[in-house]
């Protein structure tokens, strides 16, 4: 029983989120009902995590996106230029930054199956390249770096919002059904198997008849489009775009990633694990607040998490493969 | 097979499947539009100096990043490993006021730590170089900011160096040109020996190629791969030192662009991801290059942020070009074959 709880890909993920939360009650003296009240590290939890669930798929499908750091704040700015800056109603700036995304998410794709350059360099490429973009675009047409916007009510209510008059955002909820929705098409539907098949081995998968590149170029989409919306949200919620910010994200998404038990190699990987992955990160980030320990060793506690998951990862994905031969063997 | 000319000395094909013709016409290219644009003043000294110490800091981090890179690894602790350095000098001698080569050892020290804390996991584990160095980037991260703030209680530690070694690491010749560009055109020599003259570069190139098949033919895969990473630990490391003994001052943060921007210079220098394929004249010209641009725009009087968006053009063209060039390359390979 035990056994089969550890060859879930998940399962490094949850001792790690226990993990974290023993030591900060040990050596942090934190309290836990606090720390399950507290909005903090839930808003950051659904700000990364949004943009973290479809770059997870596209890490099983064996690529890896990095532009999401600039896919922010372009989301972000999009919104407040079209709906702030231009006043035109909110509908054409959710429009326009869910496009901003489509667009950039299908040059990633394009590329990366049209060639042979890893992704990791082509979205290094699109990163840099977006981040002129939206800093020049904004400075050319509103000659300023930071853009107010005043959503509409129905806006506010669907993306900006505060839930029950507490500090807890809205977006938690979009989290949420993003996370089941990704659970469908992962572990539920035919794509979910061919996202593996993908990551596991790509030229098998294309002669076993799976349109391989149409789906790595629909996963870069859908990984840039949830950036731009999640700038879009926080445009919303704040009142205001920034064209900064966002560099950090593409590290932090990354590790909740990871910390989840996918493997960068692809093939091996879990929406419950991610979603997991998300929390521990989350809480390690911003529920040291809540402990006696200095703020200041947050990124050690992170660096130090990241590698003690990923090489309990790689101990299970071996417990879980040794067990599949073992089985195999015996009906031989 | 016989319609195959087998071609001596110079010839263009040749020439064009050089992994750093590519880089060369790149860097012309941006040289004469910024030239064009910022006029006498970027083609003299100004200009030069202005660019080259930019190089000269992110170029001291490319070699060795590329070296990692042609033996398919990536290192993304060096963005923290340049404030940690610098912290460890700044806290050692400046805080504790102890002679400077012993802050310089420790500072280089730390650097080679981290590189070989992360070569050893690389080795003993199949986890990606990419989430180890991660992962260290995080840790180092932190400790350099918990440990200054214990120490020294502020995140940034002043360091007054003596005349000597400031002459000899953070000088600015004539007022302009920092001492670093000699330091990096001495690395430049010493990595073009190690990757182009000695069989170690052999063994890089191989590794990068099939590492099974370079341990199965005796390369000592392993030691190479420690070693490689311990490179790129110390020239991150002698940066933080450099910039210490140049500003006078060790901030915790400030090395994350470092990270991004040594990938760039080597990926527009025609170095492959994919490992087995680059050079150290290219890692150059892609260190001079993406230097040029980003300096090249304030002198051409442009807004600063078109520098990034020519940077990220010049990133995807460099890699579709070498995609070009090396398939060029390989299909001549296997004519000849």
């Amino acid at each position: 029983m035990i056994g089969n709880l550890l060859r879930l890909p998940a399962a490094a993920s949850i001792i790690s989120l226990f993990g974290v939360l023993c030591f900060y009650v040990v050596f942090g003296g934190v309290d836990l009902e606090k720390l399950g009240g507290a909005a903090s590290w839930v808003n950051y939890a659904a700000r990364i995590g949004i943009v973290a669930l479809p770059v997870g798929l596209l890490m099983i499908a064996g690529e890896i996106d990095i532009s999401i750091g600039a896919m922010i704040p372009a989301g972000a700015m999009t919104t407040a230029i079209i709906t702030g800056h231009y006043e035109l109603p909110m509908i054409f700036g959710i429009l326009g930054a869910l496009t901003v995304g489509v667009i950039v998410g299908l040059i990633n794709g394009i590329l990366a199956v049209r060639t042979t350059v890893p992704s990791l360099i082509i979205t290094l490429g699109t990163l840099v390249g977006m981040q002129g973009v939206v800093l020049a675009g904004s400075k050319l047409l509103t000659g300023s770096a930071s853009v107010p916007i005043q959503a509409p009510e129905w806006a506010k209510t669907l993306f900006g919002q505060l839930l029950f008059g507490g500090s807890h955002q809205v977006i938690i909820i979009w989290w949420v059904l993003f996370a089941i929705l990704f659970w469908f098409i992962l572990h539920k539907s035919i794509y979910g198997n061919w996202i593996f098949a993908i990551g596991g081995d790509r030229v098998s998968a294309r002669n076993s008849g799976i349109p391989v590149d149409k789906m790595k170029v629909l996963l870069f989409v859908l990984t840039s489009t949830s950036a731009a919306f999640v700038g879009m949200c926080h445009a919303t919620l704040f009142n205001s775009a920034q064209v900064s910010g966002g560099m950090n994200d593409i590290f932090n998404i990354i590790v909740s990633v990871v910390v989840g038990g996918v493997l960068l190699t692809g093939g091996f990987g879990s929406i419950t694990g991610i979603f997991i992955g998300t929390i521990t990160f989350a809480i390690v980030n911003k529920g040291i607040d809540f402990t006696a320990i200095d703020r200041n060793w947050s990124n050690l506690i992170i660096g130090m998490t990241l590698l003690m998951a990923v090489a309990m990862n790689e101990h299970f994905r071996k417990l879980a493969l040794s067990m599949v031969s073992k089985k195999k063997t015996k009906v031989a | 097979m016989q319609t195959q000319s087998v071609s001596k000395g110079f010839s263009l094909g040749d020439l064009a499947r050089r992994p750093e013709t590519g880089s060369l016409i790149g860097f012309i290219a941006v040289y004469i539009f910024f030239a064009s644009l910022g006029g006498a003043v970027f083609l003299g000294a100004p200009g030069w100096s202005s660019w080259l110490n930019i190089a000269a800091e992110v170029g001291i981090i490319a070699l060795p990043v590329g070296l990692l890179m042609i033996s398919g690894e990536f290192d993304l602790s060096v963005g923290s490993i340049v404030p940690a350095s610098g912290m460890t000098l700044a806290m050692i001698c400046g805080h504790f006021g102890m002679p400077a080569p012993v802050g310089i050892v420790a500072a280089l020290g730390v650097g080679m730590l981290v590189g070989y804390f992360n070569g050893l996991i690389v080795t003993r584990t199949t986890i990606p170089s990419l989430i180890v160095t991660i992962g260290s980037m995080f840790a180092v991260m932190g400790l350099t900011l918990g440990f200054a703030v214990l120490i020294k209680g502020s995140t940034s530690v002043s360091y007054v160096p003596d005349a000597t070694t400031k002459a000899l690491l953070g000088q600015f010749i004539n007022g302009m040109f920092n001492v670093a560009i000699f330091w990096w055109l001495g690395f430049v020599a010493v990595f073009f020996f190690l990757l182009q003259l000695s069989p170690f570069g052999n063994w890089v190139f191989a590794i990068g190629g099939d590492r099974e098949s370079a341990r199965n033919a005796g390369i000592p895969t392993d030691k190479v791969s420690i070693s490689l990473f311990m490179m790129s630990g110390f020239c991150a490391a002698f940066v933080g030192v450099a910039q210490v003994m140049t500003y006078q001052t060790a901030q915790v943060a400030g090395g994350q662009s470092f990270i991004f921007n040594s990938i760039m210079c080597v990926v527009i220098g025609g170095v492959l991801l994919t490992g087995g394929a680059g050079s150290i004249i290219g890692i150059v010209l892609g260190t001079m290059t993406f230097a040029v641009v980003n300096q090249g725009i304030f002198f051409a009087a442009l807004d600063p942020n078109i520098g990034s968006i020519i940077i990220g053009a010049l990133l995807l063209f460099a890699v579709l070009s070498n995609d070009r060039f090396r398939t060029l390359a390989m299909n001549a390979a296997t004519k000849k074959k």
